[in-house]
């Protein structure tokens, strides 16, 4: 029924494509930042049902900004599809994006896409405090919390993983560079447990190496859809009330300005928040819908039970800058 | 008589150092020039301006009559020259085999004509079983052999030869030279061969080249070489001697010296003071206190086999030594005389 | 003492191109690190930041770089002079751990031991993958260069060791100075292992400046740091080889011998082959072997699989042989004509060396889409940044090859009629084949690897085992990564095996 609802949509769009100096009749050229092993299902899908072919390049989201930065206007890419909002900020910044047709844009809570209209969220990631219930039997209620001597040594983090230095790049946006430093410092003195990366923080909690760990909420999910509920005792925790702690940081599409096909480019992005691929995200990677009306995975508190930190997210592309604070307090390097 | 080669006033520094010194040199076609002379002197230089390798400064060099090379001017390249060249250690191209190697040097390589020419350079060097041989397998006298097959190959008009059997071991060197002389002669080459060897070079060449310092000293044949050198530094380079003091007296054509108050000379000499060349085979012993004879004390001998040597002092207290036939070595510590035969050498400086 | 005889324009015009081409990135680098003025460049690199990764990138080099030296002439030692065989397999196994990419290496170790990241992590990775930069050339020197230098030696009363230290590496010193600056350049320009290693170092701030910061013209700014590097490490290195290398040795008609050996030197030289092959393919292989099984619900794509190698075969086949004949001038420059104008030709192609992958695959994207916009995203310009990337690899490797064999065999061939171009196709080259099968071997191993320019410049869809690998691993799928890394170590086999056959025939049976 969703896919009928969407070819309907999509129909609608070819059909309104006219004689558009915003049609070329080669391949839609998408730069995707997220893999192929999340995606590509769904641009077949896209292909199938529209008959669009597409030509998608696979690299690191941060190359592929950089890249367009390089090609400028000159750039092959009709799509960027990025991992991170500070992509796609960046990319905006250098004039690249064209501006998205509001029956785009009204798809998305005004949270969740640019000030300016230019690239919009596909979908969202909460961090949360994975914990093990039979090690923990009060959860912090702040990032703050998190700093108390009963912590001490228990907490794991995988300080290379790119939402960990989003959730620090947050922390340093809202609160300054020194309370943020504060906050790292006090951290550092904690003890906090370092892995490798999200997926070994959670299966150290579930095991009960650490009591507690600092990921995105849909480890714990692909884990269970893995290995079964019993095989599982994690539990997530999350971050309310406006807590940097529970930031939701986004995946998120942008079309180029300098697209010969920008009428395809919309048809990708407005399938890509369709019920059909908002149901692909909330389905296949237990991530939050971004497009209004279309429910998130099983038992997930909504986005508004979770009332996530007010945040631009295009700030959230000083990762650099956040990458040496880290550096400084000895949280990312030996 | 026509000349293969022919070297004009050439002059060749590296950085300060001079290392050719207005040498001139005629060689004739179908004759082989030895160069000899102590190592460091140039020989080697000469013959890379002569290959081409490099350009004199200044003089010129000609082939057959056509200038090669003048005033530091590069006029014909080495590919050009038809001038081959025998280096030292043989330089064969460790990826062709033997047929290969010589067949380097050949036009339309894969032609009968020229498999025909292979095999015939190779028999007269007497190697035409190894044609499909690779270099690794042979003995470096085969090597050598093969070395020079491949120079000689394409009809040079001039070969070079560059100390070409000093890696060789002694046994091998006089076979392997004789062989070699076989071959140049068979084909009609014209040869330009260094060495440091002088008794190589009496044996072999045409004429023969003193090269001391930069500088040809003498080129002549090897009889007259050996007789009359120019210099007391070619006598002593040419053949064993040894020097004592002496005077030029009467028209030049005598000195007053240890063996006599009034010895012939082969060379004029001006009056006065003279050093004395005198080479140990031109004296001989007869009894002590013999008409004619000096006495001479026997300090020491050394035996070779076919001949010997024997090292005695004169009364003035300077050295002598005298070849002699093995059985005929006198007791060390006897007094023996001793008379010179027919003329000596004398230099004034 | 080199020939005066000036160069050949058939040499120099192809020499001055690839010496352009390879230019392209520093022409990119200053051109986009000036478009934010002189000031930025300047208050970029005078921060305490740089300064101090600068000194740990300056440590880490020093450090691998003296442990390659040592291990690698370890290694060249035991294949070309030891009592140890079959020769074959003992190069292979030596050669194995330059298949395997360093990040690939460096994840191997940590899954394995998770706390050797840090220094000691990164430095044990990069020493495994660069050993055989300097193994490969020395072979080389050790298989051409006359044994009988070391018995004579030997009879004048040295010791075994004093005479390998004074013999044998003196007459290996260019093919260990240009090893070590192969090494040198390749660790300064790493950023795979010491990412995974979690090591900080110079890479990390270029890396980040496109990953995390979204900023080209940062980036550009650091990587001129990397440069001057480059530059002063490859004048170190010329200086040192002019004053070492001014003799030649013989034709390469000689016989190899071995050394006389005792048991308990038997013992202690396999003891130290097996760790060295253990440590340095062996932890790695054993490692994927591990993820491949581990979650053995895995079907294996076979056909994705096959058909990732023979895009990189293609791919690396053609590198190596562009690569090959684009060094060849340059090798054959640096070796028969010394002079400023081929140091310089032969300076251009290593500076580019030091700079991380993803900044040549920048550069080539800043020339192919304004000037070469039809080739863009197109095999040809992928081609063209890998063998910008592998030049000096290949140059240096050829250029030893030339400079072994005696000068007098080419003054043979002229004075047999050859033309100064006749003489390099029929003598020098040649002679020379096996440096440079050696070179395209290099390159080809290096392109199968090679991960930041194909990933941005593959023509779309473009499938190779590297870009597999990435993909994977970059959703923590280890397990469907295996096959594509085991891959990946078998295709090098092969390269390693042209390498192995061509080092040999120096030596007569």
């Amino acid at each position: 029924m969703i896919g009928v609802a969407a070819a309907t949509v999509l129909a609608g769009c070819a059909a309104s494509d006219g004689e558009s100096s915003n049609t070329s009749s080669g391949p839609l050229v998408v730069y995707s930042g997220r893999s192929e092993a999340l995606v590509a299902e769904l641009f077949s899908q896209f292909s199938t049902e529209t008959g669009t072919e597409l030509e998608v390049r696979y690299a690191d989201s941060g190359e592929l900004a950089a890249l367009l930065i390089t090609e400028g206007n000159a750039s092959p890419a009709d799509v960027y599809f990025s991992q991170d909002a500070g992509a796609l900020g960046a990319v905006e910044d250098a004039g690249l994006f064209s501006a998205l047709p509001s029956d785009i844009t009204q798809l998305v809570d005004s949270k969740f896409r640019s000030t300016q209209d230019r690239w919009v969220a596909t979908s969202g990631r909460a961090r949360v405090a994975v914990y093990n219930p039979n090690l923990v039997t009060t959860v912090p209620n702040t990032i703050d919390d998190i700093l108390d001597p009963m912590w001490k040594g228990k907490v794991g983090f995988a300080p290379t993983n790119a939402s960990w230095q989003s959730f620090v790049t947050a922390l340093r946006v809202v609160r300054g560079e020194d309370e943020a430093e504060q906050w790292l410092t006090a951290f550092k003195a904690n003890e906090p447990v370092a892995y490798e990366k999200n997926s070994a923080v959670r299966d150290a909690v579930n095991i009960g190496e650490v009591s507690m760990g600092l990921i995105n909420h849909y480890y714990l999910y692909e884990k269970i859809a893995a290995e079964g509920a019993d095989a599982v005792t994690a539990k997530n925790h999350y971050f309310t009330g406006g807590d940097i702690g529970g930031l939701i940081n986004v995946a998120g599409v942008g079309v180029l300005e300098s697209s010969k096909n920008k009428d395809a480019a919309n048809q990708l992005v407005k399938f890509l928040l369709s019920a059909q691929g908002q149901e692909y995200f909330a389905q296949k990677t237990f991530e939050y819908p971004m497009a209004a009306g279309v429910a998130a995975y099983g038992d997930l508190p909504s986005i508004e039970e979770l009332n996530p930190p007010a945040i631009d997210l295009s700030d959230l592309k000083s990762i650099a800058k956040t990458q040496e604070l880290l550096a400084k307090t000895g949280l990312l390097t030996k | 008589m026509t000349l293969s080669l022919s070297i004009r006033d050439v002059s060749h520094h590296y950085g300060d150092r001079l290392v050719l010194d207005s040498v001139n040199l005629d060689v004739p076609q179908q004759s082989i020039t030895a160069i000899i002379g102590p190592s460091g002197v140039g020989k080697t230089t000469l013959l890379r301006l002569i290959g081409g390798f490099e350009t004199p400064d200044r003089g010129r060099i000609e082939v057959e009559g056509e200038v090669v090379a003048e005033n530091s001017r590069l006029v014909i390249p080495p590919q050009s020259r038809g001038v081959t060249i025998v280096p030292q250690d043989g330089a064969l191209f460790s990826h062709l085999s033997v047929g290969g190697n010589v067949a380097f040097g050949l036009k339309n390589r894969r032609s009968a004509a020229a498999r025909a020419r292979v095999k015939e350079v190779l028999e007269i060097v007497g190697l035409d079983r190894y044609e499909k041989h690779r270099p690794s397998q042979l003995s470096g006298g085969m090597q050598q052999r093969v070395a020079l097959a491949r120079a000689l190959a394409p009809h040079p008009r001039v070969v070079l030869l560059d100390e070409p059997f000093a890696a060789l071991d002694a046994g091998l060197h006089e076979q392997v030279r004789e062989e070699t002389v076989r071959a140049l002669r068979a084909t009609n080459a014209t040869a330009v061969w260094v060495t440091h060897d002088q008794e190589e070079a009496l044996s072999t060449a045409d004429q023969v080249a003193v090269m001391i310092a930069g500088r040809i000293q003498q080129l002549a044949s090897p009889a007259d070489l050996y007789q009359f050198p120019v210099s007391r530094q070619v006598a002593e380079f040419v053949g064993d001697v040894f020097v004592i003091a002496g005077t030029s007296v009467g028209s030049g054509d005598h000195v007053r010296c240890a063996l006599g108050d009034m010895v012939p000379i082969s060379r004029a000499c001006p009056n006065g003071p003279a050093n004395i060349v005198v080479r140990p085979e031109q004296l001989s012993i007869v009894q002590d206190g013999a008409a004619g004879s000096v006495s001479v004390q026997v300090v020491g001998s050394k035996f070779f086999g076919h001949d010997g040597i024997v090292e005695g002092t004169f009364s003035t207290g300077e050295r002598v030594v005298i070849r002699l036939q093995a059985d005929q070595l006198p007791q060390i510590g006897s007094r023996v005389g001793v008379v010179a035969r027919g003329s000596l050498l004398a230099y004034s400086d | 003492m080199s020939s005066r005889v000036r160069a050949p324009i058939a040499l120099v015009a192809p020499a001055f191109v690839a010496a352009v081409l390879s230019l392209v990135p520093v022409w990119y680098l200053f051109q986009t690190a000036f478009t934010s003025g002189f000031a930025a460049v300047v208050d970029e690199l005078m921060q305490i930041r740089t300064l101090q990764l600068v000194l740990r990138s300056l440590l880490l080099m020093v450090t691998v770089t003296s442990a390659s030296v040592v291990i690698g002439i370890f290694a060249a030692w035991v294949v070309a002079r030891s009592p140890l065989r079959p020769r074959l397999l003992l190069i292979i196994a030596f050669s194995l751990s330059l298949a395997i990419p360093s990040y690939l290496a460096a994840f191997a170790w940590v899954s394995w031991i998770p706390g050797i990241s840090g220094f000691f992590g990164a430095f044990i990775v990069l020493t495994f993958v660069c050993y055989p930069f300097v193994m490969l050339p020395v072979i080389a020197s050790m298989d051409i260069s006359d044994p009988m230098a070391e018995k004579v030696a030997l009879s004048l009363g040295r010791r075994p060791f004093g005479v390998f230290r004074t013999v044998t590496l003196g007459q290996s010193r260019p093919a260990i100075t240009g090893g070590a600056l192969l090494v040198a350049l390749y660790v300064l320009s790493d950023f795979g292992a010491v990412a995974a290693m979690r090591y900080e170092v110079f890479t990390w701030v270029i890396y980040g400046a496109y990953r995390a910061g979204f900023n080209p013209s940062r980036a550009a700014i650091l990587s001129s740091v990397l440069l001057m590097a480059a530059l002063v490490l490859t004048l170190i290195e010329v200086r040192v080889r002019s004053t070492r290398d001014t003799f030649r040795m013989g034709a390469g008609v000689r016989r190899a011998t071995n050394i006389q050996f005792g048991v308990t030197a038997r013992i202690a030289t396999i003891a130290g082959a097996v760790l060295l092959v253990s440590f340095g393919a062996g932890v790695p292989i054993w490692r994927v072997i591990y993820w491949t099984g581990f979650d053995s619900n895995t079907d294996v794509q076979w056909d994705v699989v096959f058909r990732s190698i023979a895009t990189s075969f293609g791919i690396g086949i053609v590198t190596s042989v562009v690569t090959a004949l684009v060094a060849l001038p340059i090798a054959l420059l640096s070796a028969r004509y010394r002079g400023k104008t081929s140091q310089i030709l032969e300076g251009s192609t290593y500076v580019a060396h030091a700079l991380p992958g993803i900044v040549i695959a920048i550069s080539i994207v800043y020339l192919g889409i304004r000037t070469l916009r039809p080739l863009y995203q197109e095999m040809p310009l992928l081609i063209l940044a890998q063998v910008l990337i592998f030049l000096p690899l290949a140059v240096a490797s050829m250029r030893t090859a030339i400079a072994m064999s005696t000068q007098s065999l080419e003054h043979v061939a002229r004075s047999l009629g050859a033309g100064s171009m006749m003489t390099l196709l029929r003598v020098t080259i040649p002679l020379a084949l096996p440096g440079i099968m050696a070179a395209g071997a290099l390159s080809m191993l290096s392109s199968v690897k090679e991960l930041p320019a194909t990933l941005l410049l593959r023509p779309t869809g473009t499938e190779t085992l590297a870009t597999q690998i990435w993909k994977f691993s970059a959703v923590s799928d280890y397990a469907a990564v295996g096959p594509f890394a085991l891959a990946m170590i078998l295709l090098a086999v092969v390269p390693v095996a042209v390498l192995t056959a061509t080092t040999r025939q120096g030596i007569a049976r």
